[in-house]
C-alpha cells in the first residue's frame, strides 16, 4: 500500500505541473477564432489603430514611454486635423508573448482599428504576427529588432523603422574587436536573456567573433533571474562580456554582480539594456539602434512639446513609436481620401511610406520586406551614469 | 557541454553562490516543511509571503532615507528591515491560516492544496496592485560606498582565492542562526514540544491539553516570519523586487523541502543547501541554460526513487 503522504506529495507535484502548463498553454492563446475579422465597420470618421507595448512588468518603464510617445504624436496630429479624429487603443502585453497574443486577437477583433503598433519585443511579435496576419491588419514596431521578423514570412504586413539585429551584431563586434582590444585569441561572453529577440542576437555575434579567432562563451538567463554569480564566476578570461537582455535593471545587476567578485572584463550591453535611469555602471558600453533623440538638435522643439505633456523624462526607446504612429496615422489619412478605408489599403499604403527626415533625424523607407532602408545602430559609453555617444 | 578543468579558486567561488541560494531556499523550505509537518498542508502561498517580506525590507529601507541617504546606520537598518519583514509576514501567515486554510482544516485535501494555489495567486496580484508592476531595487550596491559588496573576506589561502562579499556573510550566518534558533524552539520549548505533539497526531494532542489551534496559529507565524526573513535577505543581496518572484522561489524551496524530506525540519535545512549548491555547480560547471532542469530533475528523481527525501521517515500506514 502506498503512503497517504506519498500520495499527497504526487498531487501536489500534478498540481504544480498542471499550473505550469495551464501558463504555457496560455500562450496560443484564442487564436483559433481569428478568421477574416471584417473591417466592414472602419470609418474615416472616426479610424483607430491600437498598440501592444509593455506598459507594466518588467519593461514598464520602456512600454510607458513608447506609449507616450505615440499618444504624442495622435495628440499632435488631432490638435492638426479637427475632423479627422485618430483615437489609440492601448493594449497592455507585459512583454509577455501569451499577451501579446491576446491583445493581437483584440485588436483583430475590433474592426475599427486599421493598424497597430508594436509589438515592442522580437518574442511578442512572434506570438502575435499570426493573429494580425490573417486579421489583415498591418503592425508596426518601433523596438523589436530580430532579423528574421523580416524574412519574408510577414511581408506587406510587418515594418519597423528601426535597424535589425544583422546591424547591431556586426556593430557591436567590429566595435569591440577596433576600440575595446579584443583580439585573436582572446575570450568573450555572450549572455542571452533565452528569448528570441536575444538567442536571435547571440547567433548573428558568434560566429562573426569566431571567424576573427576570438573565443566565445555562451550563457543564458531566465528574464527573472537576479542571481548570475555563477556565470560571474565564469569571467575571470573575458575581456568583454555582452549582455544580451531586455530588462535594462538586470544588465545592472550583472555588471554589480562583475565588481562584487572583482572582475575587471568590459560591460557590454545590447539595445535592450539602454536605459540609463536602470543600467548606469560606469565604463560599460551599450549598443542602440536610435539615436538618442534628445540630442537631434533638429527635435528640441518636438521633445520640448512631449516634456510639457509627459514630463522631463524619455528613453530613446519611446521616439520611435512616435514615427510608427506618424507612418500608420498618415497612410490611413491617405487610404481616407475617398472617403473610405480598409485594413488592405492601409496595408498598401504604408511601404509606400518616404520620410525625408523625421524626429529620430533619420530618414525612412522601407524595404521589401519592411526594414527601414540605410538604418544604423549607435555605441553609447556609460561616465557618470550618462549614456555618451562614441560612434557607430 | 563544456567542462572545465579544476579551478579550486572557481570551485570555492561557485560554492559561496550556492551556500547563499541555499540559505535562502533553506529558510522558505523550512516554512514549508512545518506547515506540512503540521497540517499535512504543502503552503503553495508560501513563495508569496517570502515576496511580501522582500517588500516589506524594501519599504523600511526606503522609507528610512533609502539607500543613498539612510538616517540610521548600516547595522540597526539591517536588522530593523528583518525585523519589521518578519513580524509583517508573520502576521500575514496568521491572517492566511484563520482565513483561508483554517475552515477547509477537515475538507479533503485538495481544497486547502487548491486554495493554497489560490492564495499564492491573490498575493501576488495584490503586490501588483498595491505596490505597482516595476521592479524595485533595494540598491544595496550603492548603500554606504558598496560597502556590503565591497568588504568581506578577500583572502588567498594555499593558492586558492576566496572572495565573500559582506552581504553574503550576513546572509549566510543569518540563515545559520535562524535555523539554529528553530532548532532550540523546537526541541527545547514547551511550544516546540505542543508542535511535534500536533505533528505526531493533531486529536491526540488536543486530547493530552495542547491548544492545537494556537499551536497551528505559531507554526504559521514562525514559518512566515522566515520566508519574510528570506525574502529581506534576497533583496540585500541580489537587489531587485518584484511581485513575480515568490513563485519560482516557492518552488525552488518546495523541492529543497522535498529533497531534504518534508515534514523533517533539518531535513528542509540540508535540501535547501543542497539544492542552493546544485543550482549553482550546475549553472558554473555545465550550464546556465539548464540550471532550472536540474533543480527539478533532482524532483522527480527524488519523488520516483526516495519519495522521503534525505532524512524523512516512510510514513507507518495501519491496515
Amino acid at each position: 500500500m502506498k503512503s497517504r503522504a506519498g500520495i499527497v506529495l504526487l498531487l501536489a507535484a500534478g498540481v504544480a505541473v498542471v499550473s505550469a502548463a495551464v501558463a504555457v498553454a496560455a500562450t496560443d492563446g484564442s487564436r483559433a477564432q481569428q478568421h477574416a475579422t471584417a473591417s466592414a465597420a472602419a470609418s474615416c470618421k472616426s479610424p483607430h489603430i491600437g498598440m501592444s507595448a509593455p506598459i507594466t512588468g518588467p519593461a514598464g518603464s520602456i512600454g510607458s514611454d513608447q506609449l507616450h510617445w505615440a499618444q504624442y504624436y495622435v495628440a499632435t496630429w488631432n490638435k492638426a486635423h479637427p475632423t479627422f479624429h485618430v483615437t489609440l487603443d492601448q493594449f497592455d502585453d507585459q512583454l509577455d508573448p501569451a499577451k501579446a497574443a491576446t491583445g493581437a486577437q483584440s485588436f483583430a477583433s475590433n474592426s475599427k482599428d486599421l493598424a497597430v503598433i508594436g509589438p515592442a519585443g522580437s518574442q511578442q511579435v512572434i506570438a502575435a504576427s499570426p493573429i494580425y496576419k490573417r486579421a489583415g491588419l498591418a503592425f508596426l514596431t518601433g523596438s523589436a529588432t530580430r532579423v528574421d521578423l523580416t524574412d519574408g514570412h510577414l511581408r506587406g504586413f510587418f515594418f519597423r523603422p528601426v535597424p535589425n539585429d544583422s546591424v547591431q551584431g556586426p556593430t557591436d563586434v567590429t566595435y569591440a574587436l577596433k576600440h575595446l582590444g579584443v583580439a585573436r585569441n582572446d575570450h568573450v561572453m555572450l549572455v542571452d536573456d533565452s528569448e528570441a529577440y536575444a538567442t536571435g542576437l547571440r547567433d548573428i555575434m558568434k560566429p562573426k567573433f569566431e571567424a576573427a579567432g576570438v573565443k566565445v562563451d555562451t550563457e543564458s538567463i531566465a528574464q527573472t533571474d537576479t542571481d548570475f554569480t555563477a556565470i560571474v564566476n565564469k569571467t575571470a578570461n573575458d575581456k568583454v562580456v555582452f549582455l544580451l537582455f531586455q530588462v535594462a535593471s538586470q544588465a545592472q545587476l550583472f555588471a554589480q554582480q562583475m565588481k562584487e567578485k572583482g572582475r575587471t572584463a568590459i560591460v557590454f550591453g545590447s539595445d535592450g539594456t539602454f536605459d540609463s535611469s536602470k543600467f548606469s555602471v560606469n565604463g560599460s558600453y551599450v549598443s542602440f539602434f536610435a539615436p538618442d533623440v534628445t540630442n537631434v538638435k533638429t527635435s528640441a522643439r518636438t521633445v520640448n512639446g512631449f516634456y510639457k505633456k509627459f514630463g522631463h523624462s524619455t528613453t530613446p526607446f519611446g521616439a520611435p513609436n512616435y514615427v510608427v504612429a506618424q507612418i500608420e496615422i498618415n497612410a490611413i489619412f491617405k487610404a481616407c481620401k475617398d472617403g473610405k478605408v480598409s485594413r488592405a489599403e492601409v496595408r498598401k499604403l504604408i511601404p509606400k511610406t518616404s520620410l525625408k527626415t523625421t524626429v529620430l533625424g533619420v530618414p525612412v523607407r522601407f524595404s521589401r520586406n519592411g526594414d527601414v532602408i540605410g538604418g544604423k545602430f549607435f555605441i553609447f559609453k556609460i561616465v557618470n551614469g550618462k549614456y555618451v555617444y562614441v560612434g557607430s | 557541454m563544456e567542462l572545465l578543468a579544476f579551478d579550486p579558486s572557481f570551485f570555492v567561488d561557485e560554492l559561496t553562490a550556492g551556500l547563499t541560494l541555499g540559505a535562502v531556499y533553506a529558510l522558505i523550505a523550512l516554512g514549508y516543511t512545518m506547515i506540512y509537518g503540521i497540517l499535512k498542508l504543502l503552503n503553495f502561498a508560501h513563495g508569496d509571503v517570502y515576496m511580501i517580506g522582500a517588500y516589506i525590507g524594501y519599504f523600511v529601507l526606503t522609507g528610512l532615507g533609502g539607500p543613498l541617504a539612510p538616517r540610521v546606520p548600516l547595522v540597526p537598518l539591517i536588522l530593523l528591515m528583518f525585523l519589521v519583514a518578519m513580524v509583517g509576514c508573520g502576521l500575514l501567515g496568521v491572517v492566511i491560516e484563520r482565513f483561508a486554510y483554517r475552515p477547509l482544516r477537515n475538507a479533503p485535501r485538495i481544497a486547502p492544496l487548491i486554495t493554497a494555489l489560490g492564495i499564492s495567486f491573490f498575493l501576488e496580484s495584490s503586490a501588483q496592485l498595491l505596490f505597482g508592476a516595476q521592479i524595485r531595487s533595494y540598491d544595496t550596491f550603492d548603500l554606504h560606498n558598496s560597502v556590503l559588496f565591497v568588504k568581506g573576506i578577500h583572502t588567498t589561502v594555499h593558492g586558492v582565492r576566496i572572495d565573500l562579499s559582506l552581504v553574503r556573510i550576513i546572509v549566510i550566518l543569518s540563515a545559520v542562526v535562524l535555523m539554529l534558533a528553530l532548532t532550540v524552539l523546537v526541541r527545547k520549548t514547551a511550544l516546540g514540544k505542543a508542535m511535534r505533539a500536533t505533528s505526531y497526531d493533531r486529536e491526540a494532542a488536543a486530547m493530552m491539553g495542547i491548544d492545537v489551534d494556537r499551536v497551528i496559529v505559531a507554526t504559521f507565524f514562525i514559518a512566515s516570519a522566515l520566508a519574510g526573513a528570506a525574502g529581506v535577505m534576497v533583496g540585500l543581496v541580489f537587489q531587485q523586487v518584484s511581485n513575480f518572484m515568490g513563485f519560482q522561489a516557492g518552488l525552488k524551496a518546495f523541492t529543497a523541502a522535498v529533497v531534504g524530506g518534508i515534514g523533517n525540519v533539518p531535513g528542509a535545512m540540508l535540501g535547501g543547501f543542497a539544492v542552493g549548491l546544485a543550482e549553482s555547480f550546475a549553472e558554473g560547471y555545465w550550464s546556465s541554460t539548464f540550471k532550472d532542469a536540474i533543480v527539478f530533475g533532482l524532483l522527480i528523481a527524488f519523488m520516483l526513487l526516495r519519495p522521503t527525501g534525505l532524512l524523512g521517515t516512510p510514513a507507518i500506514q495501519k491496515v
